[in-house]
């Protein structure tokens, strides 16, 4: 027996695929960066992008915002940029009519009303800038001189930062950080891929991508997503996995109690949860897998594990110490692991 | 019929499944686990001998297989568990794990869960059973198997030899109640003394044994039983040899010496030397039954002339046995000439039975009052067969033999003889004194008194055999017969004859024993070889050992050229002259020097190289 939700599942997966292959015919690889980002879209949640300069993180994000029919803002984060210039402002009115109506003022949106906004290098604007941006993210509302304006959905945030230029740079805050729900790592391309690029790159422009999903199509998938079922020994392993990243427990393995000052929360779980809700609807499933959690482990809790000293020192990674804490937790009982056949995953 | 109705069957056939699997493999492990562990047990029980309880060990098997079901029953798997198992072997990526989450939600509530449960059944419907089911047999259990037959071989196999535990000798308690070996020796305080003092001594020897019958009847200590009897038997042969010992041995010494002149009486010297009075006394029973008077008279003579020389060198005890060992041997010597006149009238008379003559013939050949008594017997019964003509013919005979002379005894007597046959209550008369010589007793007092010592050391010999379970057997004075076992002893002088219970039939196990050092025993000197033959042997204690008991007291003199005393740890090759591979080392029997090869000391090998040179 088929039922709508069926239906509209399989019409999620399908459109995912299709704007998948939309984004691939702009960006050459990438695939698991364009798979995350897909993840973030339907969860609603906000993705940060990380990657050297030139790895086509901003191509990534106007492509996507091409495809899916949205309007699309673009911020680029100076250290002179100034709240006003991401949130907008009041400006006075010229216009004689409306001066006449009453209106000295009126509000000057600035690009944070865009639907897929792009934070380019946030990382290089000064905290106050940021907060302003971070705020609105987690409100998707601002607030101009007193004035309440709420964001238009979906509202979708994807910022860039770089890595390895941090001079003049204010790095974001633990507690921005958590706001978004997804932190994606983008990595150099492979040989392949790189040739492929410069194929592109160096001949005619590229055609423009297809606009292959609209907004309420978007909405669809991010309200579909939150029905997506989980199973409570899944649930319990995220939470598991969560707890065990805190170093002060006794459930941490060695290298997380050595390598961290701080695990992931409450949030760290939340977005756990949220993200394999998102993969399971991408790949057209109505429930979450032990496996979906595991995928999505590293973008979901990397960026909410603060490294202790040591680990830093040692040059330990959040994502070495997620591998440990993979390893570590075990996803079913222990009777129902001793079971299974050696060398099952 | 909605999803969830399709799935809630299936789900629980599956369930099922597993949870049977899971109960047979735990069963299974406990079973093969039980019967390992019983190998152990079985192990043990062959080990100690107690092999009964062998097979029941394999009731650990059982033991654990029930063990398996009841851990299983407690481990068992709740139906997230098996859920969960489903999706990993089903590769369904918690669809059923979900779906059995979400089962007792109304499928109304929210599609995506109807999609889930509906995933779910579609998954379990087309499910392989041979992936989805846990595996029952493990490498575990292959022990199963081994286990079986290591049992079966455990159980099969022989016990091992009991351990021969060594034991203190003679620290076992005895209880026996009727000791009759003891009685013959309580009985010596009623035994004829030659004087008081010896009279006070025997009594304390039967004393002492009565205290040790009683004693045994409460239960006594082996060894010590052993040595109360050894002391009484001790004390018994001491008694023996106090005849013209000490001060009186010249006494002794000038009665043997005079004895020794006389021809006739050279062998009762020699008994009357070894202290064996019965001996002595059987010699003079042989002269007192000889044909030649002037022997007897010799002998008689000789007889009063040892006894006056006793007397004169201080040994009265002896030469009052003397004086005694002649009046008997008159008496035996009247009896015999009495015994012969008669009989030779009776055979002139032609009267004389056949067995008459017989006896008259052994009489001459042995002289012993044995055959005398059994001459009168025959002589009596002749008489009462005789008719009155031919009592008057023996009667005529007797008188002709009294007016002629030439008899040995008598003539007055041969005379009152044949007057006493011319009546019927004279011919009665005679009958009755025949009969009565038949019974007489004419053993000296001494040989009494010693033969009196002898029963007691028999029974002692006796009460030991009872107490150390065995027989005492009697003594021989010859080689043993075929069957007989040759014994070397402590009172054997010759192979003896077991005639009571013999604890090993070997060869140098006899009645007797030989000493520590393993030299021949001191020899006794009255064995009489007449024991009987229906000595049996006891069961062999311990399989595969062989004891030797000696009960002989080292002799204190130095053993005799050739001969080592005490014990040589034996081993093949040990010895010069044999080929071997011992202690010696590798030495043919003409490789006298071979040992210069080994590691013995210097002093040693000198030694053994003198004792082998040729």
């Amino acid at each position: 027996m088929t039922n709508d939700f069926e239906v509209r599942l399989q019409q999620a997966k399908g459109a995912i695929g299709i704007l998948r292959e939309a984004i691939g015919k702009v960006i050459v690889g990438q695939s698991d960066v364009v798979d995350q980002v897909m993840w973030g879209l339907a969860a609603g949640g906000h993705v940060l992008l990380e990657g050297a300069p030139g790895l086509g993180k901003t191509l990534l994000v106007r492509t996507l915002a091409q495809c899916l029919d949205l309007r699309f803002s673009r911020i680029q984060f100076t250290p002179d940029l100034m709240p006003s210039d991401v949130v907008g402002t009041n400006v006075l009115v010229m216009d004689a009519a409306q001066r006449a109506a009453g209106s000295m003022f009126q509000v000057q949106r600035g690009p944070i009303f865009g639907q897929i906004v792009l934070a380019d290098e946030i990382n290089r604007a000064t905290p106050k800038t940021q907060s302003a941006l971070l705020e609105a993210m987690a409100e998707h509302a601002v607030t101009i001189a007193g004035q309440r304006l709420v964001l238009e959905e979906p509202f979708f945030v994807l910022a860039t930062e770089n890595p390895i230029e941090m001079e003049g740079t204010y790095p974001l805050p633990e507690a921005q950080l958590d706001r978004f729900l997804l932190k994606v790592v983008v990595p150099n391309p492979s040989e392949d891929e790189l040739c492929e690029v410069l194929v592109r790159t160096t001949g005619r422009g590229p055609e423009a991508p297809p606009r292959v999903i609209d907004r309420d199509a978007v909405m669809t998938l991010r309200g579909m997503c939150r029905d997506v079922a989980v199973a409570e020994p899944v649930l319990r392993y995220a939470a598991r996995l969560v707890r065990a990243s805190d170093p002060s427990t006794g459930d941490a393995p060695e290298v997380a109690r050595r390598a961290l000052r701080y695990g992931a929360g409450v949030r760290g779980a939340q977005s756990l949860v949220l993200a394999a809700k998102a993969v399971a609807l991408c790949e057209g499933r109505a429930n979450v897998s032990f496996e979906d959690v595991k995928r999505v482990a590293k973008p979901a809790l990397r960026h909410r594990l603060i490294r202790s000293f040591e680990g830093e020192a040692e040059g330990t990674t959040t994502d070495a110490v997620i591998d440990a804490l993979l390893a570590a937790v075990g996803t079913r009982p222990a009777s129902v692991e001793a079971e299974r056949p050696r060398g099952a995953v | 019929m909605g999803e969830r109705e399709r799935f809630h069957p299936l789900f629980e056939h599956w369930a099922g499944a597993v949870r049977r699997r899971l109960v047979a493999r735990r069963a299974l492990t406990g079973l093969a686990l039980g019967l390992a562990l019983a190998v152990i047990p079985a192990l043990v029980a062959w080990k100690t001998r107690h092999g009964a309880l062998r097979p029941l060990c394999a009731l650990l098997g059982v033991a654990g297989a029930v063990a398996g079901l009841v851990v299983a029953r407690r481990k068992r798997w709740s139906d997230v568990d098996v859920a969960l198992w489903l999706d990993d072997r089903l590769e369904t990526e918690e669809a059923i794990t979900t779906a059995v989450g979400l089962r007792n939600q109304a499928e109304d509530d929210d599609e995506a869960r109807a999609v889930v449960v509906s995933t779910a059944a579609t998954a379990l419907a087309g499910a392989d059973e041979k992936r989805a089911r846990p595996g029952v047999l493990r490498p575990l259990h292959a022990l199963a198997p081994l286990a079986v037959v290591a049992l079966v071989f455990v159980t099969r196999s022989p016990l091992p030899c009991a351990p021969v535990v060594a034991q203190a000798p003679g620290e076992t308690k005895v209880q026996i109640s009727q000791v009759e070996g003891l009685k013959k020796v309580a009985q010596l305080g009623e035994a004829r003394a030659r004087d008081d003092a010896q009279k006070q001594r025997l009594e304390k020897i039967a004393k002492d044994a009565d205290k040790l019958k009683a004693d045994l009847e409460k239960g006594l200590e082996k060894r010590e039983a052993l040595d109360r009897i050894a002391k009484l038997r001790d004390e018994i042969a001491a008694e023996r040899l106090t005849l013209g010992e000490g001060e009186k041995r010249a006494g002794l010494e000038a009665a043997v010496s005079k004895m020794e002149e006389n021809d006739a009486t050279k062998e009762a010297a020699k008994a009357l030397g070894d202290h064996d009075l019965e001996k002595m006394d059987k010699e003079m029973e042989r002269i007192a039954n000889a044909r030649e008077k002037r022997d007897r008279d010799s002998a008689r003579k000789t007889l009063e002339d040892a006894a006056a020389a006793a007397k004169a060198n201080g040994a009265p005890d002896v030469g009052k046995a003397l004086g005694e060992e002649k009046k008997a041997l008159e008496e035996r010597e009247k009896r015999a000439e009495a015994l012969r006149d008669l009989e030779k009238a009776m055979e002139d008379s032609g009267v004389a039975s056949p067995e008459q003559k017989s006896e008259s013939e052994s009489l001459d050949r042995k002289g012993d009052d044995a055959t005398a008594k059994k001459l009168a017997d025959a002589m009596g019964k002749a008489l009462e067969k005789l008719s009155p003509e031919e009592r008057k013919k023996l009667a005529e005979k007797l008188k002709e033999k009294a007016s002629k002379g030439g008899s040995q005894s008598d003539p007055k007597k041969l005379k009152d003889l044949a007057d006493d046959l011319s009546t019927p209550e004279g011919q009665k008369k005679l009958e009755d004194e025949l009969k009565d010589m038949a019974h007489e007793d004419d053993e000296s007092p001494e040989s009494k008194g010693q033969k009196g010592l002898d029963d007691a050391e028999q029974g002692a010999d006796g009460a030991e055999g009872d107490i150390d379970g065995q027989g005492p057997g009697e003594k021989g004075d010859g080689p043993g017969q075929p069957g007989q076992q040759p014994g070397q002893g402590e009172n054997g002088q010759g192979p003896g004859q077991g005639g009571g219970k013999m604890p090993i039939p070997l060869p140098g196990q006899g009645s007797g024993s030989s000493n520590d050092d393993g030299s021949s025993g001191g020899g006794h000197h009255h064995d009489t070889g007449t024991g009987p033959h229906d000595g049996k042997t006891e069961p062999v204690g311990g399989a595969g050992t062989l004891k030797s008991r000696a009960h002989g007291s080292m002799n204190k003199a130095p053993g005799m050229p050739g001969t080592s005393t005490g014990f040589t740890p034996g081993k093949t090759g040990g010895t010069a002259n044999v080929q071997g591979t011992g202690a010696l080392g590798a030495a043919g029997p003409t490789e006298v020097d071979g040992v210069d090869h080994s590691d013995v000391p210097e002093e040693y090998r000198e030694q053994v190289r003198q004792y082998f040179q040729p």
